[in-house]
């Protein structure tokens, strides 16, 4: 398999070697998450816009089958093969995904890590996603505002195998101590339906008492938290969420859900896509770019996020666009260096 | 007493009650009645999964793609009501038929070219599964209509969930299938030895490919019944189906090589692991060690089964 792997690897570099320039037009991205999940649906239309925008070959979304590395990496290898030569990943793994994205880059092409980092070191130009602590840090202090004087609050997140999910819980307990709140319970591993359903509704059924508020920090269970706030028809607890979802956006217009987070998978993409072409038209990265650390990479930069609540959910979207515009006014500037 | 001590079902019943007493005990608020809502509720569902898988393991095969199946229904019935409107009895009697195809797809394959249930099942997980993203494009349903959405999330007789109705219909049948109606008996003459089945006269390819329609019908219906609970079509559904469709048969007693399934055991089987699963949320468990916790749990229930099967067959070589 590797040797397959290096014979794939040498005559993909040969092939784009050969290229002397490398117009936009040539450059054909890939934006692979890590499986199916509706937080990445985003980066298809971002995809489309940056293709129309900078005039790429291509910007294609294409998702692995199953939240498995080895899918991950097959769909990658196959890309390859089919003439992607940019490639935008949320890394199936962090520490399992460095040795692909070294294959990748061998190849010639720009790697970026999107929504989520690769550990260094690795072949990635950079990480461009989610400050998820400061987001969690940020909703937990929206949480705490909406909550007045009742501070207990419980803290439903993704699956703990996503390196996101320690910060995220450590963030809630730093800004919940801050503001001295209790965090009574944490319950992960919880970013599919069912576990989700089962988990939070047994909680808020026998603990719905004890809790005046509750923080989610990722999709499936805040989706989870907001229906089944509005089963019990309970709006003394207040909650977080964080995206888009549009069963949380409801909650949101009709009292159950106090806020979310809004993340940035857009302009992940979109700007990503450019920068991509960027870095495959000669231009590099800057060795003195701002970038932020986190507990992966050094070379992280943060993707924004927004808090919305009922006076700003009708322009969710305008809020997004919002800070891809921001963003994307600064970002090569700041990050790349060009010829 | 002596002929309920050798019952199946009674070692998973045993666990069960001592789990509930203890449980109980410790957090009153185990028993109140929005919370045996819930329980039921997991119950319900997880039940449809289970006897999907156990009919499957009765003719000695296993089906990996029960979950695929099960999202596929469930994003079709979602699908349907709303890309075309369809009334949700439509859209479920489709769905359905989607399941029943799935299944029978998987057991004329085994049938027809001899190789292993689980290869078969294995690839066609990937056919379900992709199919449903190619549909999807990852993105969740959302117009469930406001009627399956009620039946997934009100009650009756109080803290009874409608959807406990298609689960219990799915167990009378079930139970009467595999105990009174010859398909059932050639199900498990097939799954305890294909070959003495096949010399008595029974058609095994049509038993193998009759049981894997039952288990695609019986994930279809799960599929559904999670639509309604979840109140949106979400493409994620089924992708965790895997290990609790084989656990709750197990605790049960069903034999993994065939022939011996037991449809009361496997019921008390999901019970078992959804009032583990509460249990862990209601005793605050540290997060990192839920899945510690949950596995240690499943084995001693099934240690305690295993036990009482160990002291039947001893005091029945003394007879």
């Amino acid at each position: 398999m590797s040797r397959y792997r290096e014979i794939v690897a040498a005559l993909a570099g040969a092939v784009l070697m050969a290229g002397v320039a490398h117009a936009a037009e040539d450059t054909k991205v890939a934006l692979v998450p890590g499986g199916p999940h509706p937080y990445f649906s985003a980066w298809e239309q971002a995809g489309k816009d940056a293709m129309r925008d900078f005039k790429l070959g291509a910007a294609d979304y294409k998702v692995p089958q199953k939240w498995e590395l080895s899918q991950q990496n097959e769909l990658l290898e196959s890309l390859v093969t089919q003439g992607y030569n940019a490639f935008l990943i949320f890394p199936g793994d962090p520490v399992g995904s460095v040795s692909t994205a070294g294959e990748l880059a061998d190849t010639g092409a720009p790697v970026i890590a999107l929504a989520g980092c690769l550990k260094d070191p690795s072949a990635a130009a950079f990480c461009f996603g989610t400050d998820t602590g400061n987001s969690a840090y940020l909703g937990t202090k929206e949480l705490i505002k909406a909550l007045g004087g009742k501070k207990r609050i419980a803290h439903f997140t993704g699956f703990l195998v996503d390196p996101n999910t320690q910060l995220r819980i450590d963030a809630v307990e730093k800004a919940a101590k801050e503001e001295g709140a209790e965090v009574v319970q944490v319950i992960a591993d919880i970013d599919a339906p069912e576990p989700a359903e089962e988990k939070i509704n047994a909680y808020l059924a026998a603990h719905a008492g004890e809790v005046d508020g509750i923080i989610t920090t990722a999709w499936v269970p805040a989706v989870v938290s907001a229906n089944a706030l509005r089963k019990i028809g309970d709006k003394r607890i207040k909650m977080v969420g964080i995206d888009h979802d549009e069963v949380v956006l409801k909650g949101i217009k009709d009292g159950f859900v106090a806020g979310t987070m809004l993340q940035n998978p857009y302009g992940q993409a979109y700007i990503g896509s450019f920068a991509a072409d960027k870095l495959r038209s000669g231009c590099t990265v800057k060795a003195d770019a701002p970038f932020k650390s986190n507990a992966l990479t050094n070379k992280f930069i943060d993707s924004g996020t927004v808090f919305v609540d009922a006076s700003s959910v009708d322009n969710y979207v305008a809020s997004m666009q919002g800070i891809t515009k921001d963003i994307m006014a600064t970002f090569a500037d700041t990050y790349l260096a060009c010829k | 007493m002596q002929s309920l001590w050798r019952a199946d079902w009674f070692g998973p019943l045993v666990v069960t009650v001592v789990a509930i007493i203890f449980i109980a005990a410790f957090n009153p608020s185990f028993l109140s009645p929005l919370n045996i809502q819930v329980l039921l509720l997991a119950i319900s569902v997880n039940m449809l999964i289970a006897f999907s898988q156990m009919i499957i393991i009765a003719i000695g095969q296993m089906n990996l793609s029960v979950g695929a199946i099960g999202g596929l229904a469930a994003i079709s019935f979602a699908g349907m009501m709303e890309v075309w409107g369809l009334p949700g009895p439509v859209a479920a009697v489709l769905a359905l038929l989607i399941g029943v195809v799935a299944g029978f797809f998987n057991g004329f394959f085994i049938a027809w070219t001899g190789i292993s249930a689980f290869v078969i099942t294995l690839a066609s997980l990937s056919i379900f599964k992709g199919l449903n993203l190619a549909v999807t494009r990852a993105q969740p349903f959302y117009g469930v209509l406001e009627s399956v959405k009620a039946f997934g999330a009100t009650t009756f007789l109080g803290p009874l969930p409608w959807l406990l109705i298609p689960a219990a219909i799915a167990f009378v049948l079930t139970w009467y299938l595999l105990n009174r109606l010859p398909l059932g008996r050639h199900i498990l003459a097939v799954g305890g030895n294909a070959h003495a089945a096949e010399l008595s006269g029974i058609s095994v390819p049509r038993t193998i490919m009759a049981a894997h329609a039952i288990s695609g019908l019986l994930a279809a219906l799960a599929g559904i019944c999670l639509v309604a609970r979840l109140q949106i079509g979400q493409p994620t559904i089924g992708d965790d189906w895997l290990i609790l469709s084989f656990a709750a048969p197990v605790i049960g007693g069903a034999v993994l090589a065939g022939g011996h399934v037991s449809t009361v055991a496997t019921v008390l089987g999901v019970a078992i692991v959804a009032i583990i699963t509460q249990a862990l949320v209601l005793f605050h468990i540290d997060p990192f060690l839920v899945q510690v916790v949950l596995g240690a749990l499943i084995l001693w229930a099934v240690g305690v089964n295993r036990w009482r099967e160990v002291r039947v067959a001893r005091s029945l070589k003394r007879i």
